[in-house]
C-alpha cells in the first residue's frame, strides 16, 4: 500500500501536463464540420498567421448540434466552422451561437448570411448531387440516376448510401430538398387547377409566390409536404445499405464499390475524383431540382476563447482563407467574391437548384430528425 | 427467541470481522480506498443510468421499446447475433484448444500465436480488413471469384466478431484441457472405450463448464460491441448502435438509458450465471500438475481434418492482418495499390500524433493502477473475511460485465457537472466545496483525461482481479501466516511474500490492462474532448469515412505500441517464462 502513494503523485504530475495548452495563453478550439483535411489546413494556416494555438475536433453537423446542446452550460468550443446553415439556424434558435457582426462579412451576399441578427455567416456554398460508381452501375444494369425517382429502382436495393440526418447535415439537406420538392408539387397541382400555364407556374414557384397548397403563409413547407418526404424516404430506405454518421462517408463507399450511388454534396464527389477515384465516380444531379448548402460559421455562446473566436471569424471570411479549400481538394464555392474559384468546382448556374428555405429548414430540423430516427432508420428492409 | 440469538451471533461475527480488518490500518485503508474507487468509478454511474431510465420521462419508453415491432426487431437482432457469435466463437476456441492440447499436428506454435493476436488488435482492424478482402468489391470475393458478395449484416458480423473474440474461449478451454487429468482417459481406454467415445463421454463432459462459460462471455462481449456493427451492420441494427446514435445524434440520454437497461439486463444475468453458477460446476481439479502425459490424437482421419480446419482459420487470420499491414502502405487499398507512406505521415506527424501520445500516456497511467487495484481486490477477496466480500468481487468485475457504451452514458450523467457541497453555515455567502470536479464534457478537469483513466482502470481491473484470484487460490496461506508469525505486518507480508509469488499473474494482469485500454472504444467514445484524443476514436472516424489507409496505419501503430509495452512489462515486472505460463495457463 505504501508504494501506491508515489505512484499517485506521478500520475497527478503526468495528468497535469496534458491539458497545458488549454490554460492561459492564446488558444482557440474550433468545432469543425467539413472534411478532416480541410480542418487541418485551416487550423494550421490560422495558427501560422495569428500565433494562436488552434486545435479542432471534427464532428458532423447534427452531432455538433447535439454536443453544443449538451454542453451549453460550459461549452468546450469557441467557434463552429462549416456545415449546412440549417444547423446554425437551429443552434441560433436555441441561443447556442451568439451574434457577431464581423467587419469582413460586409462583402458576403446577404442571402449567404444572417443579415438581420448576425448569428451566422456563410463561408462556402455547394450543391447536393448523386455520386455513382460507373462500374457497379453497369453491372447492375442501371444508368446514373438523374432524378430522385431513379433512386427507387429496385435494382438498386442495398446499393445506395446516405448519412443519418440526426448526425449529418448532408443527409438533412437531402431530406429537406425532398420536403421542398413535395411542397412545390402540391403548389403546382393547385396552380394547375386554377388554370395557370406551365410557364406561369414555374415563374411563381421561382419567385416564391405560393397559393398555399404546399407552403404556409410564412413560406415554410407545410405538414403535408413533410409527410410526403417521409413517404419518399420510407421507400428509399429499401435501397439504403446503411446510414453513416458523416455526410461524405457514402462517397468513399461508392468509390470502393461497396455501393453504387451515394447521396452526397457534389463537391465531395469531385474531391474523391481528385483523390484516386478519377474515372470511377461520376457526379449527376436530379433534374427536378436539388438542394444546396451554405456552409455556415458561428461564435459559440459563452465559449472559452471569445476573442480568438472573433479573430478566426474575421479571418475565415477573407479571400485568402477561402482560397485554402482548393489546396486540399475541398472544392466548395467561396462566399467571398474576391476568393479564387477552382475550375474543378461545380458551377451552381449549371444545376437546377430548388428554392431552399434555410430558416424553415433550421426550425424544423429537430422534429424531423427525431421522427426520422424513430420511423425510418430502424425499420427492417424486406 | 432462538432466532434472536442466532441473529445476535451473526451480528457479532460481522462486527468481529470488521474489527479484525480495522486492527490493521493499512488493510483498512486499502479496503476503503478500493471500495470508494469502485463505487465512484463504476457502481454510481451504472446506478445513475438505471435511475435515469426509471425517471418520469424514461418509464413510458420501456413500454414503447418493448412493444413496437421496430424495436423488437432490434432486440431480436442483438440476441441472435450474440448467440451466433457465442456459438461460432466457442466452437473456434474449442477447435484451436483441442488441436493445441490433444492433436499431434505441425505449426502448433504459429496457431497459438495467431489465436492470441486478437487481444492486441484494435476494434476495427478485423472488420475493415475483412471488408477490403470480402466486401462487395473485395480483393478475394470480387477479385478472385468475381462475386459481388454481400457481407453486410448478420453474416459479416458473425464472422468478424467470432474472429475478434474467440481468443477468450481458446484460452479458457486450453487451460482446462491442459488441467484435465490424463488418468481419466487412460482409465476409459483400459475399459475398452475408443477415442471417439472418450471424447464424447469423458473429455467433453469435463469441459462443459468451460464451454458454457466461454459461450456466455462471448455472448456478453458481442452484444456490447459497437465498432463492428457501425462498420459492417448494413441495415442490421443492434442495440449498441441504436444507443450510440441516440447519444451522438440526438443527445437523448434518457432514451439511451432505457435502451441501455434493456441491453444491461441480459448482460448482467448471463454474467452472474457464468460467474457464480457455472464457476461452481467445475469438475476439473486445478491443484497441482496433471499426472502422466496426455495421449495425443494420431489417427490420420481425425488428425488431418482437424488440422486442416484449424490451419484454414489460422491462415484466414494471417491474411486479414497481412491485409492490414499492406493496406497501411498503399494509396487506396483495393482500388489504387501504389506504395505510399502518406498514411503513416498523417498518423505520426499530422493530425494523429496527439491521439497517439494521449492514448499511450493514459493507458500507461491506467495500467499499474488497474493491476494493483485488481490484485488488491483479489487479495482481499481470497485472503480476508469481511462483510460485503462477494459484493466487492462483483463490483470489481462490473467493468467487464457492463457494456462499454453504458459506462460512458453513466459517466455523462454523473460527472458532467461538478458535485458541490454547500456548507450549512456561512450565512449569505455559504462556503461551497467541490467534492468532485466536472470530469466529462466541456472544460472538464484535465481535459477529461481523468474520466478516461477511470474508465480504462475499471475496464481493466477484471482481468487483473481474475488472474490474481486464480493465482492466490493456489498459494498456501501458510506461507503468509508464517511471515506474520515472524513479526511482519500485513503490508510487509503482501509486498515481500504475496506479490513476488503472484508476480506472473500480476504481469499478465498488466498486459491485459494495457492492451484493453489501448483498444477500448465503446466506453470512451462519449468521453473524448478537444484536449484528449483517443486513437480508437480516430480509427472509427477514418473507417467510417472509408479512409481505410489511414485506419490501417493507425491500427499498425497501435499494435506496435502494445507489443513494445508488453516487452517493456516483461523486462521490468517479471521473467518471460513465468508470465508466459500464466498467459497460457490462466484464463
Amino acid at each position: 500500500m505504501r508504494r501506491r502513494l508515489p505512484l499517485l503523485v506521478i500520475v497527478a504530475l503526468l495528468l497535469s501536463v496534458l491539458p497545458a495548452q488549454a490554460q492561459g495563453g492564446d488558444t482557440l478550439t474550433v468545432l469543425c464540420t467539413p472534411q478532416e483535411d480541410w480542418c487541418v489546413a485551416m487550423t494550421q494556416a490560422f495558427q501560422e498567421q495569428t500565433g494562436i494555438a488552434t486545435s479542432y475536433v471534427r464532428m458532423s453537423s447534427g452531432e455538433s448540434l447535439a454536443r453544443l446542446r449538451a454542453t451549453a452550460d460550459n461549452p468546450e468550443f469557441s467557434v463552429w466552422w462549416g456545415g449546412p446553415a440549417d444547423g446554425f439556424i437551429a443552434a441560433a434558435a436555441e441561443g447556442l451561437v451568439e451574434p457577431y457582426e464581423s467587419p469582413n462579412a460586409a462583402v458576403i451576399d446577404p442571402h449567404y448570411k444572417d443579415a438581420e441578427n448576425f448569428t451566422w455567416t456563410g463561408v462556402y456554398v455547394g450543391a447536393l448531387g448523386f455520386c455513382s460508381n460507373r462500374e457497379i452501375l453497369d453491372e447492375l444494369g442501371v444508368e446514373p440516376p438523374t432524378s430522385w425517382q431513379d433512386l427507387l429502382n429496385p435494382a438498386l436495393q442495398g446499393n445506395i448510401g446516405v448519412a443519418h440526418p440526426a448526425t449529418s447535415g448532408t443527409a438533412f439537406t437531402a431530406f429537406w430538398t425532398n420536403v421542398t420538392l413535395a411542397a412545390d408539387s402540391l403548389e403546382r397541382a393547385a396552380m394547375e387547377e386554377q388554370g395557370m400555364d406551365a410557364d406561369a407556374i414555374a415563374e411563381a414557384l421561382a419567385a416564391g409566390e405560393y397559393v398555399g397548397a404546399g407552403y404556409d403563409e410564412t413560406g415554410a413547407p407545410n405538414q403535408e409536404a413533410v409527410d410526403m418526404a417521409f413517404e419518399y424516404f420510407a421507400q428509399l430506405h429499401q435501397n439504403i445499405l446503411q446510414y453513416t454518421r458523416s455526410g461524405s462517408a457514402p462517397g468513399q463507399m461508392a468509390g470502393t464499390g461497396e455501393i453504387a450511388v451515394a447521396i452526397i454534396f457534389s463537391h465531395d464527389c469531385v474531391k474523391l475524383q481528385q483523390e484516386g477515384f478519377e474515372g470511377i465516380l461520376v457526379t449527376t444531379f436530379p433534374e427536378e431540382g436539388t438542394g444546396y448548402e451554405i456552409g455556415g460559421m458561428g461564435i459559440i455562446t459563452n465559449g472559452p476563447e471569445p476573442e480568438a473566436a472573433r479573430v478566426w471569424y474575421d479571418w475565415a471570411l477573407t479571400a485568402d482563407a477561402q482560397a485554402i479549400g482548393p489546396t486540399v481538394n475541398s472544392l466548395q464555392l467561396p462566399t467571398n467574391p474576391d476568393a479564387p474559384v477552382s475550375e474543378l468546382s461545380v458551377n451552381l448556374a449549371d444545376v437546377n437548384l430548388i428554392r431552399y428555405n434555410f430558416q424553415a429548414a433550421g426550425e424544423s430540423r429537430t422534429a424531423i430528425v427525431e421522427r426520422f430516427d424513430a420511423e425510418i432508420a430502424p425499420q427492417p428492409v424486406d | 427467541m432462538r432466532g434472536g440469538i442466532v441473529r445476535e451471533l451473526a451480528v457479532r461475527r460481522y462486527l468481529n470481522q470488521f474489527r479484525r480488518i480495522f486492527q490493521d490500518p493499512v488493510l483498512a485503508i486499502g479496503l476503503i480506498l478500493v471500495t470508494l474507487f469502485l463505487v465512484l468509478a463504476v457502481v454510481w454511474p451504472v446506478l445513475a443510468m438505471v435511475g435515469e431510465s426509471m425517471s418520469e420521462a424514461g418509464r413510458p419508453l420501456f413500454a414503447r421499446y418493448l412493444t413496437e415491432p421496430t424495436y423488437q426487431t432490434i432486440i431480436r437482432n442483438t440476441v441472435v447475433m450474440g448467440l451466433l457469435v457465442a456459438a461460432v466463437g466457442t466452437a473456434l476456441g474449442f477447435l484451436f484448444a483441442y488441436v493445441q492440447v490433444k492433436v499431434q499436428a505441425p505449426f502448433k506454435r504459429l496457431m497459438h500465436f495467431v489465436a492470441l493476436v486478437p487481444i492486441i488488435s484494435p476494434p476495427f482492424a478485423v472488420a475493415t480488413a475483412t471488408l477490403t478482402l470480402f466486401g462487395r468489391n473485395g480483393l478475394i470475393t470480387k477479385g478472385i471469384f468475381g462475386v459481388r458478395y454481400d457481407i453486410y449484416g448478420l453474416q459479416g458480423l458473425t464472422l468478424v466478431l467470432s474472429l475478434s473474440y474467440f481468443t477468450v474461449a481458446y484460452m479458457n478451454l486450453k487451460g482446462m484441457m491442459q488441467a484435465l487429468d490424463p488418468a481419466l482417459e487412460e482409465a476409459a481406454t483400459n475399459l475398452g472405450a475408443n477415442k471417439w467415445r472418450i471424447f464424447r463421454t469423458v473429455t467433453v463432459p469435463m469441459l462443459i463448464p468451460g464451454i458454457l462459460g466461454s459461450f456466455l462471455l462471448l455472448f456478453v462481449e458481442s452484444i456490447a460491441d459497437l465498432g463492428n456493427p457501425l462498420v459492417l451492420g448494413g441495415n442490421f441494427e443492434v442495440l449498441a448502435t441504436r444507443i450510440y446514435i441516440s447519444v451522438i445524434g440526438l443527445y437523448d440520454t434518457t432514451g439511451a438509458a432505457v435502451l441501455s437497461v434493456i441491453l444491461l439486463v441480459p448482460s448482467l444475468i448471463i454474467f452472474v450465471i457464468q460467474r457464480y453458477w457455472i464457476g461452481r460446476m467445475s469438475v476439473v481439479s486445478v491443484t497441482g500438475k496433471p499426472s502422466g502425459t496426455p495421449q495425443m490424437i494420431t489417427h490420420p482421419w481425425v488428425r488431418w481434418p482437424l488440422f486442416a480446419v484449424t490451419m484454414g482459420v489460422t491462415l484466414l487470420i494471417i491474411l486479414i492482418y497481412a491485409t492490414l499491414f499492406v493496406g497501411a502502405f498503399v494509396e487506396v487499398p483495393g482500388v489504387n495499390n501504389s506504395f505510399t507512406l502518406s498514411h503513416f505521415d498523417f498518423v505520426i506527424n499530422g493530425y494523429g500524433s496527439e491521439a497517439m501520445t494521449d492514448t499511450t500516456l493514459l493507458s500507461a497511467i491506467s495500467t499499474p493502477i488497474a493491476g494493483l487495484l485488481g490484485i488488491l481486490i483479489a487479495f482481499l477477496v481470497v485472503r480476508k473475511e469481511f462483510p460485503g466480500r462477494a459484493g466487492l468481487d462483483f463490483a470489481g468485475m462490473l467493468g467487464i460485465a457492463v457494456p462499454g457504451t453504458i459506462i460512458g452514458i453513466g459517466y455523462l450523467l454523473v460527472f458532467n457537472n461538478p458535485l458541490d457541497l454547500t456548507l450549512p453555515f456561512g450565512g449569505e455567502n455559504p462556503l461551497t466545496i467541490t467534492l468532485i470536479p466536472k470530469l466529462t464534457g466541456g472544460r472538464a478537469v484535465l481535459g477529461g483525461a481523468l474520466a478516461i483513466v477511470m474508465v480504462f482502470v475499471i475496464r481493466s481491473i477484471p482481468a487483473a482481479l481474475r488472474s490474481g484470484v486464480a493465482s492466490l487460490s493456489q498459494i498456501d496461506p501458510a506461507i503468509e501466516e508464517a511471515s506474520i508469525s515472524l513479526g511482519a505486518d500485513n503490508a510487509r507480508t503482501f509486498r515481500k511474500i504475496t506479490l513476488p509469488l503472484i508476480r506472473p499473474a500480476f504481469l499478465s494482469g498488466l498486459i491485459y490492462a494495457f492492451a484493453r485500454s489501448m483498444t477500448s472504444l465503446s466506453a470512451i467514445i462519449f468521453l473524448t474532448t478537444p484536449q484528449t484524443k483517443i486513437m480508437t476514436q480516430q480509427i472509427l472516424n477514418e473507417t467510417e469515412n472509408g479512409r481505410y489507409g489511414n485506419a490501417f496505419a493507425y491500427c499498425v501503430i497501435l499494435i506496435l505500441i502494445v507489443l513494445v509495452a508488453i516487452s517493456v512489462l516483461y523486462l521490468t515486472v517479471g521473467s518471460a517464462t513465468g508470465a508466459e505460463r500464466t498467459l497460457e495457463g490462466g484464463g
